[in-house]
């Protein structure tokens, strides 16, 4: 379960206090697959950033099932992303220096997972890239990077998986399948998934649809 | 662990490129410092270590006059008591000349001419140059042995006959190494002859510089004997001395020289360490993203910390153990080039202790040169995958950084201190290279503050390229402080060098004579005088000279049981050639007290003091000091303190005596002629000296200046040597700069290209830009080299010093064309790059 109560985040801009979130209050419940939408600068990347321990905010709290993660220090937040989340990012976010197999290597080698090599391996099978695993990220396609990026933001199995635009950058048939990829995940895991995306069809298929606007929570409806 | 030690293979493996500059800088500095230390330890090992063997005796006993029968007693007794000398021998030393008997070659040179008796040598062996062992037979019969160079010097051979002084020997070997030879600075070759040809031949009669010496072989540690002798001979001129306190004393000199030169190496290795910051600080900032995604992976600042310390240590390592391949391999090369100006037997090995000790120092170097950047990994915050902002923070001071920042240094003291031996000579060091870092570096910034205002004048290529001295992240105070650095050692050495020779030029100082003659007799001077003006229209200035040695000061003798007193022995307990005066000479100034008045009669007998003198015996005017003249002591009292003017010098006298004290004591005389002539007339006018009065020594000024120039070139070849290395340093930060700075220069020539530039433009920016920063960093390096040439030169080797307009220009022109060449062959390639390309990854 993901709280949030009475959220606020505001930032410098020049000399001028910028508010991003206003007053958000959220409950997402466990295995629940929610599409955050909204224009651009309504605040969704910044919420679910929020989510994930990448920033804190200004005012009110987040917990993940009962860790209050708005108190945490740095480290305590990187061992609640290792445990329970998983990030997709727009731009996939692929070390550079490693191959595509050691990218999904990572998050179980930072947890000490014993099986980490299995698991990778078979990630990589889930994504349909066996023989991709031993590729630099330069030498992927987009579609391809993103499905690493997939494959290593489960490779801890996380309740929870956030999703920043992730076929933003790709094209339509790639942006599907990336799309389908995670959803199933999501099913076969029964991991709470929250996608941010500009895309309506994609936000269709969503459980429950929050739209932003100018920081605050507009609307928020359960998809038949 | 496994994360850690994981990501750090897998990140060396992928960035090992870009990190080549750090390995460079690493490995150079350690091959700095492994290869100058290796080079003096071997050279200690080669010459200096075996004292025993220099002195040929376990206990010397000298002195320079005859030993009085008292002396012999005093030592005897004591010899005899102790019971543990196995054998004794005598030996006296002078200088005389040494001429062919053959009338058609005009030759002749000064010698060291040693006479010995049997058993010769008591330590070590001496072996001659047709591979036989030494044998006394062949000194029997006015025979001599004599060094190599001398067959070279008179053109004579093995068989020839030598006149010495009155006596005629005949040639019978010659050697290249003579047994405690190998030390010191010598004006003529060694000849052996027998000791008592010496006193046949009359050469010790008339003559200045003679030592006899009594050398003792022990059974036992020869330290208390010796103790024992110097209480007995207290009072007297005799001094004692025992291999193990040469021993002691050369082993101090060459461990402080060991020091000091790894210092310079240290130098260097700070130099890279600068490299090492520098590649670390844009290491992180092109790492940024990685590490935030580590971060949102859920991996703690301090574990990735961990990977990239680990990262470099390994690095670090790496590339000190190639740094002791690169020493190595300069070993070699000083082996191809300079093998004939070091000794024979040398190792030109890298020691195995001294390659742990650059292997650590490397290490650490890297560690603590790479530790404040890599604490900006905790800055990192993860969020910068959602939205990347600027990176400010990463730059901004915080307590943890200003404490690894005060560890960094304190690290970098036990670094220097440990190097230097010395905790004083390292904070010194520290101290001294951060003032000058601090002065270039501000220099640096004046520099290019002007620089920027003058941005609006000139081409398009001439303000873009001021322009990219400035761009977001530009390196360029870090290279200008670097490579200016190496400039200004390069220079500083050879202006002093310049300073240095021009010192000894001669024909600039016209006070300084071209010929010396000493030990002339009283009888002979005035016909000497005559015939030296005969042939070269000169009358020299003649000047009255006695033999003295310092006896007692203030009533007390110079005790060389004291360590401290014994480390003077070579400055205070020779023999000095003193002389008297009624007048000041005019390169003579009087510091203390006042000079005797002109017709007063004395009352009380007076000397004028040299300062330097003055300062080692700790006398002020009014103290006493009791010479030793020829056996008979003479109390005097120091009635002023003297400063010479070496610059302007025809003679120079440690002691002056007032008239009326010296004038029955036995002495000779020494002349001058100022005279420029030349080689072949001064040649004959020696022959025709020597043949007259056999007894007199000539000091051709020539050839001493000819031998102080070839040390001095020595010297500065040697100092130049280590300043490249300096210069490399500053030119490896250079490429490591603009490799760093690349991408930012691939996209500004991208939109350039774009915008309708052609390639000649662009080619046309990278020449000025690395042109104006080579000008720069000559121009600091050149103008502080003047700076520190002028200092030195003025305040510590009390010489003119002339600023070199020439020199500073072309050590400019010098600097600016490496730093043009460096900078522009590294970044050619972004010349031919695609803009579409470039523009699209951005």
């Amino acid at each position: 379960m993901i709280h949030l109560r009475n959220v606020t985040k505001t930032v410098r801009s020049g000399t001028e206090d910028l508010t991003i979130l206003s007053d958000v209050s959220l409950e997402i419940p466990d295995g629940q697959f929610v599409a955050l939408t909204g224009a651009s600068g309504s605040g969704k990347s910044t919420l679910l950033g929020l989510l994930a321990g990448l920033d804190s905010p200004s005012s009110g709290t987040i917990a993940i099932d009962d860790d209050e993660i708005t108190t945490m220090s740095e480290d305590g937040l990187a061992a609640i992303r290792s445990e329970k989340i998983g990030f997709v990012f727009q731009s996939f976010h692929l070390i550079p220096s490693l191959t595509a197999f050691e990218n999904v290597l990572i998050p179980m080698e930072i947890r000490g997972a014993k099986d980490a090599k299995e698991r990778a391996s078979r990630l990589l099978e889930d994504v349909d890239l066996t023989n991709r695993g031993h590729h630099y990220p330069t030498e992927l396609s987009g579609g391809e990077q993103q499905r690493v990026a997939i494959a290593r933001a489960f490779a801890n199995r996380p309740k929870i998986l956030l999703a920043d635009e992730p076929t933003g950058n790709l094209d339509s048939k790639n942006g599907q399948h990336i799309f389908e990829l995670m959803t199933d995940l999501h099913r076969q895991n029964d991991v709470t998934l929250v996608l941010v995306t500009h895309d309506q069809a994609l936000a269709a298929n969503a459980q429950r649809q929050i739209v932003l606007k100018d920081g605050r929570v507009v609307s928020d409806t359960i998809n038949g | 662990m496994n994360f850690i030690i994981n990501l750090t293979a897998r990140e060396i493996r992928s960035s090992w490129r870009r990190l080549l500059f750090f390995f460079l800088c690493i490995a150079l500095g350690v091959g700095s410092v492994v290869a100058l230390r290796s080079l003096i330890q071997n050279v200690t090992k080669a010459v200096g270590t075996d004292a025993r063997a220099l002195m040929t005796a376990d206990i010397e006993v000298s002195s320079t006059n005859d030993f009085s029968p008292a002396d012999i007693e005093k030592i005897e007794d004591v010899i005899t008591a102790s019971g543990i000398v196995e054998a004794r021998n005598e030996a006296i030393t002078t200088s005389s000349m040494a001429r062919p008997i053959d009338p058609t070659n005009e030759n002749l040179r000064l010698v060291e001419l040693k006479g010995i008796e049997p058993p010769f040598p008591l330590v070590g062996s001496f072996e001659l140059d047709n591979g036989e062992p030494f044998d006394h037979r062949l000194l029997e019969g006015n025979g001599a042995l004599v060094a190599k160079i001398l067959l070279e010097d008179l053109k004579v051979k093995v068989g020839d006959r030598i006149k010495i002084g009155e006596g005629e020997f005949e040639i019978r070997g010659s050697f290249d190494e003579e047994p405690g030879g190998t030390g010191g600075f010598r004006l003529g070759a060694r000849v052996f002859v027998e000791k008592r040809a010496f006193d046949d031949a009359g050469i010790t009669r008339n003559a200045s510089r003679v030592r006899h010496r009594i050398l003792y072989r022990t059974s036992e540690n020869p330290t208390p004997l010796v103790t024992r002798l110097r209480e007995s001979l207290k009072g007297t001129t005799v001094t004692v001395q025992s291999y193990r306190e040469t021993q002691e004393r050369l082993g101090e000199q060459f461990s402080r020289t060991e020091n000091y030169l790894a210092l310079t190496g240290l130098l260097i290795l700070v130099l890279g360490g600068v490299g090492v910051w520098n590649v670390s600080r844009a290491f992180v900032e092109q790492k940024r993203k990685s590490v935030a995604v580590l971060k949102c992976l859920g991996a703690g600042g301090n574990r990735i910390i961990a990977v990239y310390l680990l990262q470099i240590l390994t690095l670090g390592l790496i590339g000190s153990l190639f740094g002791v391949v690169l020493a190595q391999a300069g070993l070699w090369f000083v082996r191809s080039q300079f093998a004939a100006d070091l000794p024979d037997r040398m190792s030109y090995a890298v020691g195995s202790s001294t390659a742990a000790q650059g292997i650590v120092l490397g290490v650490l170097i890297s560690m603590l040169f790479s530790a404040l950047p890599l604490l900006q990994v905790r800055n990192i915050k993860p969020k910068l995958l959602l939205r990347d902002e600027n990176n400010e923070s990463l730059r901004r001071l915080d307590k943890t950084k200003w404490l690894f920042g005060a560890l960094s240094l304190l690290g970098l003291l036990v670094l220097a201190a440990w190097q230097a031996g010395s905790l004083t000579v390292g904070a010194f060091f520290l101290i001294g290279l951060g003032a000058t870092s601090a002065v270039l570096y501000v220099s640096a910034v004046i520099l290019t503050r002007i620089l920027r205002s003058m941005r609006p004048m000139g081409n398009f290529a001439l303000k873009q390229a001021i322009n990219s001295l400035y761009r977001p992240g530009n390196q360029t105070r870090i290279i200008l402080l670097a490579v200016g650095l190496g400039a200004f050692v390069v220079l500083a050495v050879q202006s002093l060098q310049t300073n240095l020779v021009r010192e000894f030029d001669f024909t600039r100082n016209q006070r300084l004579p071209t010929l010396f003659f000493i030990d002339v007799q009283k009888s002979q001077i005035d016909q000497l005088a005559a015939l030296i003006e005969k042939r070269i229209g000169e009358k020299p200035e003649t000047t009255p000279t006695v033999r003295a040695r310092i006896a007692f000061v203030n009533g007390k003798p110079l005790d060389f049981q004291q360590r401290e007193v014994r480390q003077m022995q070579g400055q205070i307990g020779r023999e000095f050639a003193v002389t008297y005066r009624q007048a000041l000479d005019q390169n003579e100034t009087v510091v203390a007290g006042r000079w005797w008045p002109a017709g007063e009669p004395s009352e009380i007998p007076e000397v004028s003091v040299q300062d330097e003198m003055a300062e080692r015996l700790k006398v002020v005017p009014g103290d006493s000091i009791t010479f030793d003249i020829s056996g008979r002591k003479v109390t005097v009292r120091v009635a002023n303190i003297r400063k010479l003017d070496l610059r302007n010098t025809r003679t120079a006298f440690i002691f002056v005596f007032r008239p009326g004290v010296l004038e029955k004591a036995p002495q000779s005389y020494a002349a001058t002629v100022l005279s420029r002539v030349g080689a072949t007339e001064r040649q004959r006018l020696q022959r025709e000296v020597i043949g007259e009065y056999p007894n007199v020594q000539i000091f051709d000024v020539a050839d001493i200046v000819a031998t102080v120039q070839r040390l001095v070139n020595n010297f500065v070849l040697a100092i130049s040597f280590v300043g490249s290395f300096v210069i490399l340093s500053g030119i490896l930060i250079l490429i490591g700069s603009i490799a760093l700075t690349k991408s930012q220069r691939v996209y500004e020539n991208a939109i350039l290209k774009t915008l309708g530039a052609k390639r000649g433009t662009l080619s046309a920016i990278l020449v000025a830009e690395y042109g104006i920063l080579g000008l720069l960093a000559g121009f600091i390096g050149a103008g502080f080299a003047a700076v520190l040439s002028f200092a030195v030169s003025r305040y510590i080797l009390n010489i003119d010093w002339e600023f070199d307009p020439v020199l500073s220009l072309a050590g400019i022109a010098a600097t600016a064309a490496v730093v043009l060449v460096v900078g522009v062959i590294s970044s050619f390639d972004v010349l031919f790059r695609k803009p579409l390309g470039t523009l699209r990854s951005q």
